[in-house]
């Protein structure tokens, strides 16, 4: 193939993903039409999680006034918000509710994409755009789950940090130095301190929104650009303009989500689920407390991590992260009977291991 | 738990209040680790010495809230609320927290000690009255659930939620109202999209699009005909 063949093949991909003649607001939101069948209830699932972004960009500012991120102040400065500050406990339990609603959202809706064969031509780009979100709300729950500075953030942040260097173990030659630079890098200084809550600090509140925007951004525009997909075999003859109908039907639904998690932030405390010595300010020189855990989202690698070698576990991330952002081109032969098989057995794995993950450890390590 | 620190370091006044003062007292100075056991086992959660201490690593150290780091004012606190062996005296230890007094004052410094010996009989013997974080669960059940007493977000998941919902009844039912004011309106905003444009059809857009035809061409052909009409013959 000639360099020019190249080129032109090149500029007919990109003008598939990114077709220039449907910028306008006709073709975006007039003409847009969301099919209807027994699956479009997965229509809302990106929409929700939008949704929760926004409680937790609002939430996040409203902390933000507060918090500070220096390590002899973060813990007391959280203390201050939630006791002190007018609505502020309300507010950091939104905040903290938000993210993990935010994160099923997004869970739920990547595995509902590929249950739908979503990810087909010419939506390749729109799928890989979701990866990196996906990529980038883990990121957010990492680097916001240290901030509060209390023992279970500062340990459970060294574990993962420490996951990190192992996997220099595994690599051959210079690799093996890589691992531990990264961690040193995203660390800061020799053990988690003061230069690590900055860091995270600034990934949290800076780098990350950044990202998520500018991703985000791209992400909506292609939703818009190529619509809604199919989403089943059999093409539905029924279907719903996006706008207004589907938009208004969005509204009505955020509506009634964030009154679920407004009452549910008012009247339990996310903390209540934890033991509180775990909630004490993180002492470098006291003991550690017992029940030293990731958040629930992450329990996904963290209890693999705790039975299986770590090699393993590890080469099982890896080639499900490049599976995910190869999956448009590895599975574009593929029925959505099968897509949705293993759809399932992902979701089954994920529920499974995040609500019985404990006693799966107890039952295999006997204790 | 409540108890006595052993003497270890200090300024040199106030170790020696402090000898002086274990002397009178005739105490052994050490916590007591059976009542944390007792509840680690019975709740299932981890418990550390903040349960009733000031410190998390319990009384004994240098660090501030443990015996080592007192002042010779603490110290003659300290010694009052290791006297306090009857029910009822007030105390203010600077190794307990609020929780610690409480079970001091409650119960005397005689009975606790007993009690070490069946640390599942303290929460009947604290009563159900004394709430100290006014989360609506009572100290003594934050004992035995192994939650903290003076922390109102640390307690049983779902009591503290139907606690919570009774306790803001009033801007829950304000929100669900808002919330049902503006489900009621978007509703209606879209049945009237609905009717309006008949956007939802069982062709999809293109016979949406000709239905508007036909309604903007039948609207014409009846101006039409009540123009020739008021025109007359």
């Amino acid at each position: 193939m000639s360099a020019a063949e190249r080129v032109q093949k090149v500029g007919r991909f990109v003008a598939e993903r990114f077709p220039v003649e449907k910028f306008s607001f006709h073709s975006l939101f007039q003409k847009k039409e969301v099919p209807i069948h027994r699956m479009s209830w997965a229509y809302y699932m990106g929409g929700l999680a939008l949704f929760f972004f926004m409680i937790q960009l609002g939430t996040g500012l409203m902390l933000l006034f507060y918090y500070q991120p220096t390590v002899s102040d973060a813990h007391a400065s959280v203390e201050y918000i939630t006791t002190q500050v007018s609505g502020g406990g309300l507010i950091r339990n939104l905040h903290t509710w938000a993210s993990s609603a935010m994160i099923f959202c997004v869970l739920a809706h990547i595995i509902t994409t590929f249950a739908m064969k979503a990810f087909e031509k010419p939506r390749e780009v729109t799928w890989i755009t979701g990866v990196v979100l996906l990529l980038l709300t883990f990121g957010f729950g990492f680097t916001g789950y240290l901030l509060p500075w209390h023992q279970i953030a500062v340990n459970a942040t060294k574990v993962g940090l420490q996951s990190i260097e192992e996997a220099g173990r595994y690599l051959p030659g210079a690799l093996a130095e890589v691992p531990a630079q990264v961690r040193v890098l995203i660390q800061g200084e020799a053990a988690v301190g003061q230069a690590t809550l900055s860091r995270f600090f600034a990934l949290h509140v800076v780098v990350l929104p950044l990202l998520v925007f500018a991703t985000l951004g791209l992400h909506v525009l292609l939703v818009q650009l190529h619509g809604m997909s199919q989403g089943v075999d059999r093409p539905t003859k029924k279907s719903e303009r996006f706008f207004p109908l589907f938009v208004l039907k969005d509204f009505s639904l955020w509506g009634f989500v964030f009154l679920v998690v407004f009452v549910v932030a008012l009247c339990l405390p996310f903390e209540s689920f934890f033991s509180f010595p775990l909630f004490q300010p993180f002492d470098a020189l006291g003991s550690t407390p017992e029940g030293i855990k990731p958040e629930w989202y992450f329990f996904f690698v963290y209890y693999p991590l705790e039975l299986l070698p770590f090699w393993l576990v590890m080469l099982g991330q890896g080639v499900v992260v490049a599976g995910l952002f190869l999956t448009p081109w590895i599975f574009s032969g593929t029925s959505r009977k099968t897509l949705s098989i293993i759809a399932g057995a992902a979701a089954f794995y994920l529920v499974v291991i995040t609500v019985f993950g404990q006693d799966i450890y107890q039952f295999f390590k006997g204790e | 738990m409540p108890g006595m620190g052993s003497v270890t370091h200090g300024k040199p006044a106030a170790a020696w209040l402090m000898v002086m003062s274990l002397a009178l007292v005739g105490q052994t100075a050490f916590g007591y680790p059976e009542f944390q056991q007792y509840v680690q086992k019975s709740s299932g959660r981890t418990v550390n010495c903040a349960l009733c201490h000031e410190h998390p690593d319990g009384p004994e150290g240098l660090k501030p809230g443990q015996i080592g780091s007192l002042t010779a004012e603490e110290m003659d606190r300290l010694n009052r609320a290791r006297a306090a062996f009857q029910p009822g005296q007030t105390v203010d230890s600077p190794i307990l927290n609020d929780f610690g007094d409480a079970i001091i004052r409650t119960l005397g410094k005689q009975q606790l000690l007993l009690l070490r010996q069946s640390p599942e009989k303290l929460p009947a013997a604290l009563g159900t009255e004394s709430d100290l974080d006014q989360d609506s669960i009572p100290d003594a059940d934050e004992y035995v659930a192994g939650t903290h007493p003076l922390d109102p977000n640390s307690g049983q998941p779902w009591r503290l939620f139907l606690n919570n919902l009774k306790r803001f009844a009033f801007h829950v039912a304000m929100l669900v109202a808002a919330t049902l004011f503006g489900l009621y309106g978007l509703n209606n905003f879209l049945r009237w999209f609905e009717a309006s444009a008949a956007e939802t059809t069982e062709h999809g857009l293109e016979d949406a699009e000709a239905f508007r035809r036909v309604e903007t061409v039948t609207h014409e052909a009846s101006r039409r005909s009540r123009s020739a009409a008021e025109a007359g013959p």
